[in-house]
């Protein structure tokens, strides 16, 4: 198939000339090299005649990009997530300290083994009382990991360097989010770690304990987040810590809180509150700037 | 109505512009048929490949941003593909036996006849063997400065080169020419 040849750029026999002496040909070079410049337009290339660029087009059509670049980057963005998460939350872990992992983990060794070893029965305490005992301890333990937990992943509040969290690419909430995900996911291992304990140790009612200990400090850890919008992270955990111990163990309510029928509600009800701290963190979150 | 600069058409492609991609297409497809052919000794074929390749890639890279001129940037892209086609060991083998050097060896012959020689000078046999002679630095900025009509500064943008090396392998690619070409010109008059 023969192709329409392509023209040769220069229509004036003096534009090669000023093309020579532009990139510093003197004119003696201009002389000597004009003849063998002029040959190449002996050489021409083919031209693709509107047949061959209508193909072209259709092969490239399908690539062409079906969203906008913002679009496709916010698309992208998603699709990452995940990994951007797991980045994030790798970088919060650093942060905690290998104090707090540790005091947590002996915390529940220590109640756990209290709770699985005959101590109590060694201690006096009559058989037909040993569960009630065991439920108490696990209790009072187990929000006391909500009552750390709380005050170390937000101990950075009283540095008072939201404006600084405000202008890094995860916004405070996905901070705040991520680091009671790491806390409550801790403990909740932790809770597991217990049950697994408690089982091989050859305790009754296993789930039971499991739930005492697990659901109070979901609900220490809601009540102290919400508290912590209002007062610093230390008293609001100190005073959602010692509201349960109040109203959970020594109050005439535990009774109520924790008929069998109703022990889950203490974790629905710090589920609940935590959602309603997150809210409540993102919409009042000038408060926390320096200047309000 | 005034004409679309190719950098508005980038622009309007990245968003998904069917119109202009067909207009950015038909403006610069015959130009980068030729400089691709050019570059790569004559294969119609394989420049029609490349010419697709380059394309593609325009549409796939994300980087392109409206401030930067589009010219210098595809001709980049083109570039480096040519390059990379090349490199490969196959395509070198095939390059330092195969027909190009043939071609070239018949047109220096000296049992060629006059009527051989004319009418390779008609089909531009010679400047394309006298081109394929030229190392690849040299043949793509003469190719670029005197088939596509490009500017120092377009060349050296597109190269990533400075403006003093651009005229340096000029001046080297064009003297080299010329040692080829104008005594072979002078036995064809």
């Amino acid at each position: 198939m023969l192709h329409p040849q392509s023209s040769w750029p220069f229509e004036r026999p003096e534009q090669l000339a000023d093309m020579l002496r532009e990139q510093g040909a003197t004119p003696e070079e201009c002389a000597d090299l004009l003849p063998a410049l002029r040959r190449l337009s002996e050489w021409q290339a083919p031209q693709p005649d509107p047949a061959d660029t209508r193909r072209l087009l259709a092969r490239l059509a399908p690539a062409l990009p079906a969203l906008s670049p913002v679009r496709q980057a916010i698309r992208e963005h998603r699709q990452h997530r995940i990994f951007w998460l797991l980045a994030t939350a790798r970088a919060q872990v650093s942060l905690f300290g290998l104090g707090f992992w540790l005091v947590s983990a002996l915390v529940t060794l220590v109640g756990a083994g209290i709770v699985s070893s005959n101590v109590l029965v060694d201690a006096g305490v009559a058989s037909s009382n040993v569960l009630l005992v065991q439920e108490v301890i696990l209790r009072a333990s187990g929000p006391l990991l909500a009552f750390l937990g709380t005050i170390v992943a937000f101990r950075g509040r009283e540095a008072r360097v939201l404006e600084l969290e405000l202008v890094c690419l995860p916004s405070p909430l996905q901070l705040a989010i991520t680091r009671l995900v790491i806390v409550l996911g801790y403990d909740v291992g932790l809770s597991l770690a217990l049950a697994l304990v408690l089982w091989a140790g050859g305790t009754g009612d296993v789930l039971a304990l499991t739930l005492s200990w697990l659901m109070p400090l979901l609900l220490v850890a809601g009540l102290a987040l919400l508290l912590s919008l209002r007062l610093s992270v230390q008293a609001a955990a100190s005073l959602a810590y010692v509201s349960w111990l109040v109203l959970g163990i020594v109050s005439p309510l535990q009774a109520l809180l924790f008929a069998p029928e109703l022990l889950v509600l203490p974790g629905c009800i710090g589920l609940v509150l935590l959602a309603i701290a997150l809210l409540r963190l993102h919409t009042g979150m000038h408060r926390q700037l320096p200047y309000a | 109505m005034q004409e679309r600069s190719d950098e508005q058409l980038m622009t309007a492609v990245q968003a998904g512009d069917q119109v202009a991609l067909a207009t950015l297409i038909t403006r610069h497809h015959a130009p980068l048929l030729g400089y691709l052919y050019r570059l790569v000794g004559g294969d119609r074929q394989l420049s029609e490949d490349l010419v697709q390749e380059t394309l593609l890639h325009v549409l796939q890279q994300r980087t392109y941003q409206a401030a930067r001129p589009f010219k210098p940037w595809l001709y980049t892209i083109a570039t480096n593909l040519a390059r990379d086609y090349f490199k490969s060991a196959a395509v070198r083998k095939s390059w330092r036996e195969g027909d190009e050097e043939e071609a070239l060896l018949h047109l220096y012959d000296s049992e060629a006849s006059p009527e051989e020689r004319a009418l390779a000078a008609e089909q531009g046999s010679e400047v394309r063997a006298a081109l394929a002679q030229l190392r690849e630095e040299y043949r793509v900025v003469v190719v670029l400065r005197f088939y596509q009509g490009f500017s120092l500064q377009e060349i050296a943008e597109t190269l990533h080169i400075p403006l003093g090396t651009v005229k340096s392998r000029l001046s080297v690619g064009v003297h080299r020419l010329r040692n080829v070409l104008v005594p072979v010109q002078k036995g064809v008059d």
